[in-house]
Parts: C-alpha cells; sequence; structure tokens
C-alpha cells in the first residue's frame, strides 16, 4: 500500500511537473517563433540541470530564446530562506571576446572606501540563465572559469568560494563558421554541456511569422506568464522521483556507448558522465510526453543531440548519426524485444 | 509534443552496397554458376563434349568480367539493340573462324581432323555463350526488367532436358534414365529432384537481383513448398501420357479438338508427335511368337451398322466375345470361342498406363481377371488375360463355310448388313471373279482375294480426306484409295460382308513381334493403335484378315523403345522382384533412399503441421491466459498478425516507432502497442517494486480481457479492410508468419 500511495503521490506531483514545464515553454515560444525544437531541447536541459551548447549563426534568436527563458523565472524565495543575500538576476548575458577576463565572468574583490575594506562583487554569472555568447572567441582561462562555474555551480575568487543559484542554466553559443581568432574547446570541456545543438534557419512560414508580430512581441510586455524558481526546483524533483528508468533502457544505453567505442569510425567514444548526465534528460521528455516512464522513444530523439560533441570521428567519417544509427540498431532491437519476454 | 530529429531525413534502412557492381562475389559467383550449368546444359545436344564445355566455361568468364566491371564502363552503357549487334557481330565472326578452321586443309592434315573439328566447335560454343551472356548481364543490370531474359534462358534449359521425358518416356533423356536404372534409382526422383532444384536455381536468382537479404528464410520457404509437391506426386500420382489420335480406344475426348466419340473416321488431327507415347506393357507368362509377324490385341468391335456406319453392338445377342467391363471378378468368355484345339492357351499381364475404355487382350481373349498392381503411380488398371491365340494353318481355314451354324436369323442378319450401295457388290464379285473354280466359293479365299487386292493397290496415310463423306469407306475405296487402317478396315469388311461372309471390324492394338526383340514383355505404343476386319469361319471362329497395303506414304515407323519397355516389364512383373532387382543394382548402398525420402516428407509434412498449431496457438492462447498476461499474449497475437499480412518491425526499430509507421491504416494497432508498452513490467514501471506491493495486479492489467480483445478484433476489422485479398490470403495460409513476428 505504502508504494501505492507513493505513486500516487508521485503522480499529482509528475501532473503539477508538466503543468510547469508547459507553461514555461508556451512563456518561450511566445517570444521565439519556428524554433520550438530547439526550446523543447532547452527546457529539456534547464529541467535535467544541464547546458546548452547552440551551433547558430547570429540573428537567429539565441538570445530572444536566452532572455525568454530567464524572464519567465521569478525569484520566489522566502528572504529568510535565501543562500546568499543577493538578489539573482533571473538573466545575463556575457559576450565572450578575446580580451576578456576571468574576473569579468565571475566577479571580483573591489575596495570599498567607505568601510575600508574589500567586498566581492558579483559578476554575470550570478543568474538563473546565464547566455555566453560566442564562447570560443575568448581565452581558455575564461573558458575553463566559466565551465567550472558550470560543472561545480560554485565560483572562487581570491580563494573565496561563492555558491552559484540551484537553478543555474547556461546557453553558451559558438559560430560553426567563422573560425579566424578562435579557441575552439577541447572535446573535455564539450563534455559539460548535456546538448550541442546545431540550429538550422527557420522555416519561411515561420519566418514570415516573425516578421508579421515582432512589433506585438516587443511591446507585450503586460501579460507575462511566469514561474517561480522554487516551481522549478520542485518540479525537477518530482520528475527525478516519479519518471522510471528501466534497466533494460541503462542496458541500452550502455550498449550503444560500448558498441561506438569499439567502432572503428570512431576516434574516441564517449564518456560515462554522458551516460550520467542523459539519464535525467530522458526522465524530463517522458514527464514532457506525459509518459511516467522512459522509453525507446526517448532514448532515439535525445542521443544524437547528446552524443554528437562527445565523440571525436576517425579521419574520413562525417556523419555521425548515420554511425549512431548503424551502432544503435542492434541494441534498441534487443530493447524492443526485452518488453514481450516473460521474465522482466 | 514532438521533437523533430534534425537528422530524420537519414534513413535507418539505407544499406546500399558501397560499390557499384552486381552485387556481392558470393551473389556474383552463384549466378556464374547458375547460368554457366543453364549453357551446358542447353549446348550438350547440339555440339560435342569440349563444344559444351567451351559453352560453360564461355558462359562463366563472360559473367565474372562484366560483373567485375563498374557500372561507368563503356560496354555498360550503350543502348541493347547496340549491344545485340555487336553481340550477333561477334558470333558470326566466331562463326567464320571456325568454318575457315574446319575447311583448311593444311591444319587437318598437320594437327588431324578430329582436333581442328574440336578446336573449331570451342571456338565457336566459347563465343555464342560469352555473347548470350554478356548480352543476359547487360540487360540484367540496365533495366529493371532485366532479370526477366536470364530467368526465361535459365528456365529453358532445365524445360528443354525434362521435355524428353514427357509422354511416358521414363526412361528418357537417356543420360539421365541410364545413370538412374544402373544404380537402381526411378528416374522419376531424379528428375523431380532436378526440377526442385531448378526452381531454387531460379529463385536464388530472382531474390538476388533484389539482394534481398533474408535469402535463406525465402530458400527454406521454398524448400518445403518443394518437398511438398514430392509428396503430392507420392500420393496423387503422376499424370498420364496424353494421347490425340486414339482410335476412342481409351475413351477420353482427344486434346486435339474435332474428334468425334460416334465416328472412327473422325478421330481428331493426326497428329503424329505424340505416337511414341507408351500406352500399354504387356507380360507374357507363356512364350508365344505369332505366325503372321504382328500381335493383335482386340479390345472391342464394330459389329452392328446403325444406318451409318459399323458400331459397337448394342444388341446382347452380338459379339458374346468381347468383354466391355474391367474385371473385378474373373470373367470368362471361352464358351464363345470355338476351336479350341486348334489354339493355345498364353497368359498375358497388362498394364495399362493410360485409362481405356474396356480391357484388351491377346487375339481371341477368353479370362480376365484382376492382377495385383505393383506401382499404382505409373498404372492406372492392371489385369491378366488368357488368351486362346490362333494356331491356324492354311488348310484349316480353307474350304470352311462361312457364319455358324448356331446362329440366328437374326443375328445373320445384323453381321451380313451393310450400306445400301451396290457398288461394293459389284466391285466384290469383280475382285473375286479371278478365282481358281476350286476356290470360287471358299469365304477364305475370296476374303484374301479382296485383302490381296487393297494390299496391292490401297495407299497408306494418315491424311484423313474422307472423313466428312456420307460413306467415308466408299469415298475411299472407290477413290482415292488413300486412308489408314480403319479405311482399309471398314472398306475390307463392307466388301465381305458384300460376298455374305459374316465380318466385323476389330479395333485394338497390333505391334510388330519384333519389338519384343527377345524380352518376356511388348510395349504398346499409341502408334500400335489399328482397326481390322475379321471374318467368322464355321467352327473357326472369327478370323483376322488384315489388308496390309504396300504403298505407303507416312513413315509410321517408330524407334523400338527396348529399355523403356524392358523398366515398364519390370516394374509390372512383380513390385517385390522389381525392388529386388533394384536393391541387386544398387549394391549394399550405406543408405536406403526410398526410407529417406519417405521420412523426409513425413518430417516436412509434420514440421507443416506444426507450424500452423503453433501459428494458431499464439493467435488464440490470450483467449484463456490470465489478464495479467494480456499485454504480453494480445500484443504478440497482433504482431503475428501483421507479421502475416506483411508488416513487420524492422531491425533496430523501436517498438514506438513501427507503431507511428503503421498507424495511419492501423490505429488500432497504436492503442494495443501502447497499452503493451505501459503494461511491461521493467519497461514501463519497476517490476520488483510492483510485485512487492499487493496493488501489482491493479497496476500491471491497466485493461481489462474485454478491453483487450475488443481492441484486438479491431485491429484486425481494420486489416480486413486496409489489405489485398491476396496478402489475407497469404495470411491465413502461410505456416511460418510468426517466425517473422519481432
Amino acid at each position: 500500500m505504502q508504494v501505492m500511495e507513493a505513486q500516487a503521490t508521485s503522480n499529482t506531483d509528475l501532473d503539477q511537473a508538466r503543468e510547469v514545464l508547459v507553461r514555461l515553454g508556451s512563456a518561450v515560444r511566445a517570444q521565439v517563433l519556428g524554433r520550438d525544437d530547439v526550446i523543447e531541447l532547452a527546457l529539456i536541459a534547464l529541467m535535467a540541470d544541464g547546458h546548452v551548447l547552440l551551433e547558430d549563426f547570429p540573428g537567429s534568436g539565441k538570445t530572444t530564446l536566452a532572455k525568454a527563458l530567464g524572464e519567465a523565472i521569478v525569484d520566489d524565495q522566502q528572504v529568510n530562506t535565501r543562500t546568499s543575500n543577493v538578489p539573482i538576476a533571473p538573466f545575463r548575458r556575457i559576450q565572450f571576446t578575446p580580451d576578456l577576463l576571468p574576473s569579468d565572468v565571475t566577479g571580483s574583490s573591489v575596495f570599498d572606501a567607505s568601510t575600508n575594506s574589500f567586498h566581492f562583487r558579483h559578476g554575470p554569472i550570478f543568474a538563473h540563465v546565464v547566455l555566453a555568447d560566442e564562447i570560443n572567441r575568448t581565452s581558455p582561462k575564461v573558458q575553463s572559469a566559466m565551465l567550472e562555474a558550470m560543472g561545480e555551480k560554485q565560483v572562487t575568487v581570491d580563494n573565496q568560494t561563492y555558491a552559484l543559484d540551484q537553478l543555474f542554466f547556461v546557453i553558451a553559443t559558438q559560430n560553426p563558421l567563422d573560425l579566424v581568432g578562435t579557441y575552439p574547446l577541447p572535446t573535455p570541456q564539450l563534455d559539460r554541456f548535456l546538448f550541442k545543438l546545431t540550429m538550422n534557419h527557420v522555416e519561411r512560414d515561420a519566418e514570415l511569422e516573425v516578421l508579421n508580430t515582432w512589433q506585438q512581441r516587443r511591446d507585450k510586455q503586460s501579460k507575462k506568464i511566469e514561474v517561480g524558481r522554487t516551481e522549478i526546483l520542485q518540479a525537477r524533483h518530482a520528475i527525478d522521483a516519479g519518471v522510471f528508468i528501466s534497466d533494460a533502457i541503462k542496458t541500452a544505453l550502455v550498449d550503444i556507448s560500448r558498441a561506438l567505442r569499439v567502432d572503428e569510425r570512431i576516434l574516441q567514444g564517449n564518456s560515462t558522465r554522458s551516460l550520467v548526465l542523459i539519464l535525467p534528460a530522458l526522465q524530463v521528455l517522458a514527464a514532457m510526453r506525459g509518459r511516467n516512464y522512459v522509453n525507446a522513444d526517448d532514448l532515439e530523439t535525445l542521443l544524437p543531440h547528446v552524443l554528437t560533441h562527445r565523440v571525436e570521428l576517425a579521419p574520413g567519417s562525417s556523419d555521425f548519426v548515420k554511425i549512431l544509427r548503424d551502432n544503435m540498431r542492434a541494441p534498441m532491437d534487443h530493447l524492443a524485444r526485452s518488453t514481450l519476454s516473460q521474465r522482466a | 509534443m514532438s521533437i523533430a530529429m534534425n537528422t530524420s531525413s537519414t534513413s535507418i534502412s539505407s544499406t546500399h552496397l558501397s560499390d557499384n557492381r552486381s552485387g556481392r562475389p558470393v551473389h556474383r559467383l552463384i549466378r556464374a554458376l547458375i547460368l554457366a550449368v543453364a549453357c551446358w546444359v542447353l549446348s550438350t545436344p547440339l555440339t560435342t563434349v569440349g563444344g559444351s564445355g567451351a559453352a560453360a566455361l564461355g558462359c562463366l568468364l563472360a559473367c565474372f568480367w562484366i560483373d567485375g566491371q563498374q557500372r561507368s564502363h563503356t560496354l555498360l552503357q550503350l543502348r541493347a539493340p547496340a549491344l545485340i549487334l555487336l553481340a550477333g557481330l561477334l558470333v558470326a565472326f566466331s562463326a567464320y573462324v571456325s568454318t575457315l578452321l574446319t575447311n583448311s586443309t593444311w591444319l587437318a592434315g598437320s594437327i588431324g581432323a578430329l582436333p581442328l573439328y574440336q578446336s573449331a566447335q570451342f571456338v565457336f560454343w566459347f563465343t555464342l555463350a560469352a555473347a548470350i551472356t554478356i548480352t543476359l548481364r547487360h540487360t540484367a543490370r540496365r533495366h529493371a526488367w532485366g532479370a526477366l531474359p536470364e530467368l526465361l534462358f535459365v528456365a529453358s534449359a532445365f524445360v528443354i532436358t525434362l521435355a524428353a521425358h514427357q509422354r511416358g518416356m521414363i526412361d528418357r533423356p537417356y543420360f539421365i534414365g541410364d545413370y538412374a536404372l544402373i544404380r537402381g534409382l526411378d528416374p522419376t526422383s531424379i528428375l523431380m529432384a532436378i526440377g526442385v532444384g531448378a526452381v531454387l536455381a531460379l529463385a536464388v536468382l530472382l531474390m538476388m537481383e533484389n539482394q534481398n537479404r533474408h535469402l535463406p528464410y525465402h530458400v527454406g520457404i521454398l524448400t518445403v513448398l518443394c518437398f511438398s509437391l514430392l509428396f503430392y506426386v507420392q500420393f496423387f500420382g503422376l499424370p498420364s501420357p496424353q494421347l490425340t489420335n486414339d482410335l476412342g480406344l481409351t475413351g477420353q475426348q482427344g486434346s486435339g479438338g474435332g474428334a468425334d466419340p460416334d465416328n472412327p473416321f473422325r478421330d481428331g488431327e493426326n497428329n503424329a508427335s505424340d505416337r511414341e507415347a507408351p500406352v500399354a506393357i504387356v507380360l507374357f507368362r507363356d512364350d508365344y511368337e505369332p505366325s503372321n509377324g504382328a500381335y493383335y490385341f482386340r479390345e472391342s468391335a464394330y459389329s452392328e451398322f446403325n444406318g451409318r456406319l459399323l458400331w459397337t453392338a448394342e444388341n446382347p445377342d452380338l459379339d458374346p466375345d468381347l468383354v466391355s467391363q474391367f474385371p473385378s471378378s474373373p470373367i470368362d468368355v471361352s464358351g464363345e470361342v470355338p476351336a479350341q484345339d486348334k489354339r493355345r492357351s498364353v497368359t498375358t499381364t497388362i498394364g495399362l498406363l493410360t485409362p481405356h475404355r474396356s480391357p484388351f487382350g491377346l487375339d481371341a481373349p477368353v479370362r480376365f481377371e484382376t492382377a495385383p498392381n505393383p506401382n499404382s503411380l505409373r498404372f492406372r488398371q492392371t489385369y491378366t488375360v488368357t488368351s486362346l491365340v490362333p494356331e491356324f494353318e492354311f488348310p484349316d481355314l480353307i474350304g470352311r463355310k462361312a457364319g455358324s451354324p448356331d446362329w440366328t436369323l437374326e443375328q445373320w442378319a445384323e453381321y451380313v448388313q451393310m450400306p445400301d450401295d451396290p457398288r461394293y457388290g459389284e466391285f466384290a464379285r469383280q475382285l473375286t471373279a479371278t478365282l481358281r473354280p476350286e476356290f470360287a466359293d471358299d469365304p477364305y479365299a475370296k476374303a484374301m482375294a479382296v485383302k490381296a487386292w487393297l494390299d496391292e493397290n490401297g495407299i497408306y496415310s494418315l491424311k484423313n480426306e474422307h472423313a466428312y463423306a456420307t460413306d467415308p469407306a466408299a469415298s475411299f475405296l472407290f477413290g482415292d484409295l488413300t486412308g489408314y487402317c480403319v479405311h482399309f478396315a471398314y472398306a475390307a469388311t463392307y466388301l465381305y460382308r458384300s460376298l455374305g461372309i459374316p465380318a466385323r471390324v476389330g479395333v485394338g492394338y497390333s505391334v510388330p513381334s519384333s519389338n519384343r526383340a527377345g524380352g518376356s514383355a511388348l510395349l504398346i505404343q499409341a502408334v500400335n493403335g489399328h482397326a481390322w476386319p475379321e471374318i467368322y469361319l464355321e467352327d473357326m471362329g472369327w478370323v483376322i484378315v488384315d489388308p496390309a497395303p504396300r504403298q505407303t506414304l507416312v513413315d509410321m515407323s517408330v524407334e523400338p523403345q527396348d529399355s523403356l519397355q524392358q523398366l515398364l516389364g519390370d516394374m509390372l512383373r512383380d513390385d517385390a522382384a522389381f525392388q529386388a532387382f533394384l536393391q541387386d543394382r544398387a549394391g549394399n548402398a550405406v543408405i536406403n533412399w526410398a526410407l529417406l525420402t519417405r521420412a523426409l516428407m513425413i518430417l516436412t509434412l509434420s514440421l507443416l503441421a506444426l507450424c500452423w498449431l503453433i501459428k494458431i496457438y499464439r493467435l488464440r492462447c490470450a483467449a484463456w491466459a490470465a489478464e495479467n498476461e494480456q499485454y504480453r499474449l494480445v500484443y504478440r497475437a497482433a504482431l503475428d498478425t501483421l507479421a502475416a499480412h506483411g508488416e513487420r518491425r524492422r531491425f533496430g526499430e523501436t517498438r514506438e516507432a513501427f507503431a507511428r509507421r503503421i498507424s495511419p491504416q492501423l490505429p488500432a494497432f497504436k492503442i494495443i502497442s501502447d497499452w503493451h508498452l505501459a503494461a511491461a513490467p521493467g519497461y514501463a514501471f519497476d517490476a520488483s517494486l510492483a510485485m512487492a506491493g499487493a496493488g501489482s495486479q491493479q497496476r500491471i492489467s491497466g485493461h481489462s480481457k474485454q478491453q483487450w480483445s475488443a481492441q484486438f478484433i479491431e485491429l484486425q476489422t481494420q486489416l480486413q479492410q486496409s489489405k489485398a485479398w491476396w496478402q489475407k490470403t497469404l495470411a491465413v495460409v502461410h505456416p511460418l508468419s510468426w517466425i517473422k513476428s519481432r
């Protein structure tokens, strides 16, 4: 009976979490048109406590996306429960340039003449949603500071560690074409991003819609949809507890990555961390699709986005998605067969 | 919500081959071998051993060469007419070269005539086979229908080989028949094995064209079907030889068209193509050699004049010596045959290869009884006949009175009735006028005079120009005197009757005694079908007086079928003896082929039955399973049904994707699939946790048994509506459809 009760409670929690997702999605979708796939993946990353790397052309709506996401989130914490007494901005944008310094990102201690002491000025990274624009244009030093913050959810300045908020979500972008004077991110650093999304130009009708409605969207500030920070964190917990990932799915995941590692077209396979990171993302996607279990569809949808930037292809091969499909076939078939076997 | 994959355009099933040559090396090798065998088979009867070997070699090399070329090769860019022209020129050139070779005297002088001829054949056949192969492969690779000529080519090779076997020539083709008989096998099984092999070869060719991945599976199915064919033959027998010209002996409607069962003159086209067909085999239990050089087998006789011509007597008083029914119990008519002291009893056993209207026997048959049929596949009917064969000397026949003193006036009248045509009488008297005075009144002498005149003046021909005259016999006799046995028999019978001699037309078979070739078996072939006149002499019975025209326009001789005669004779003689003969020939073979074949057949059949049982069980078992097993069993039944209709989850395709793919036509399956996945333990929820709790039942069976079965019925209804009739039929019949469901 305890099981049943637990199931029932988590089901209602799951419904609430789904409702939060829907609200967030509609808030962003009101601002960004024709990018539903990216919005959903960004939401998944946000919910799964991951980060997103966008490869896109300038002016394709990255900032709008990040801003809409950040502005939809409001700080609904009780003042006394706050971890820091500094109010956290919902959205910050950092433009990465070659002459940027780590302190420009994290913040630095400044001397206050009135109190005759140093005190820490929080950098732009202290926000719920951070847009790290053109992350490959800055020096590796800044990049690693940024990535540490992403991985550890904390910033260390002058041996003093400052925690970031639990709801911390980075959307980094890089230009895929203009590579002169850039510091490309090495694969281990790319590993910290949950998704790398390659966006294509929006479709003709969506683009037309963007032109038709840009004034309304610019002026429409009054009836904004808002989602509380606590709500999002609760939703995270609800999804984590309420969406079931079967051993069969996990087996398929491991089998696929093992197959990829021995494929001769691939120089270096994906890390174990990537498999750990994908699990919450799968749960979120399942919840989004109205299920309380992860199925093979979810796996098929997310795997390309999660793995593309984590593997190094051997010289001569270029189409990772095809290689992935080839290697997925046997484990996915095994997974499909598992549902008919008598013993689970 | 759906997240479109960026790369959804990349098809999962795009497994195209990396190179654009034709198929994998193994496939190429198999195809080349099949084509080479076909070339060899086709060329064997046309050339020397070396020539046919060259044909196979040329085909093989050409196959390898052209299949190894890239598609961009110049030859493969040519259009079909250009290529055919090129191939034709090549063949013409090689024919010219080989003619030059054979005709050159100094070459013949230096290396000998025979090697020269051999090498000329080699050159010609090598080039011919290579040209044909290149043309075939070229077409196959350039066009979608291109595999068709290739298939026809291979099929024709097998058909031509096996064509010799038709019409009951079961010892042909000789090279197979001899091989089989020496080793003690039934040639039929070898031929069937060849046929099965041909079917498989063709199927492999066909499937390779589609680069089908499930080749072993399809070959397996075809093998099972072929075995079923063998099984069918074992049970229902082989087709009997088809005859078109049988004088109405077999009671079959001739297939040549235009045959009139009531008129022996209108017996259809005299198609001589099937005249070699074996009709029956006769086994002599007593030695007997006829003095007149031919065995006469009487089946029936035409003795009653029906106003138009002579026909089978309906008057029961006539012809009591004839037996029209096959014996179920012994039939004895020996009382009807006189002069038994001048006759000898000869017993024969007759096996009919084609069905007959009445039993026949050596003249004069007196006792019919059934005989055990040793091979019901081969023999339609077997019976034993005791005949009282005449051993009359000339003095026995001369000076006898015509007719029997026991006959009533009506019988007398019937036996001399004839068309109301005075020309017969005048002509007969004219013919018998030259008899010496001592024989002037002798019936036998008169009959012989008529026969001698017909022998001298008649012309034997298969052309039947009298068939539609009112009286064909008169048209023949007073016309061009050109006709075949029926004309002679009727004309002679009318002439005899006009002289007051009781006469009738006997029908049956007449086989030259030389055909027996010293053995005890005699083969009756379609060409032996015969009609002859016979007269009744007092105390002698019916005596055959058969005109044999000296002039003939057709060659009615056929090759003696000694080996076939012996083979059939051995078959009929005694099954056990034949088996012993086979055993003897086979020696102490390690493998008992007959037993093995039978065992294989039973195995195949029981496998088929088992497959069907499994199929039905998998479809129906959900009905009596527990509620918490429904999710699995109903889903599996649905998968089986879909697989039977050709809808099948691809390898690597998820259950969800499969359901989505077919949901436009079959929305019910999407629902079943969703229910199934949501209820699958270890997939949708933690099985151990659910089992631990008391609510496991409620958790697993989210839907009741009725809901499951209703959904399954809904799926079947949708299938009924969306599939073609042949798909539905195949779905029901296919024994192995469930193997394909995954």
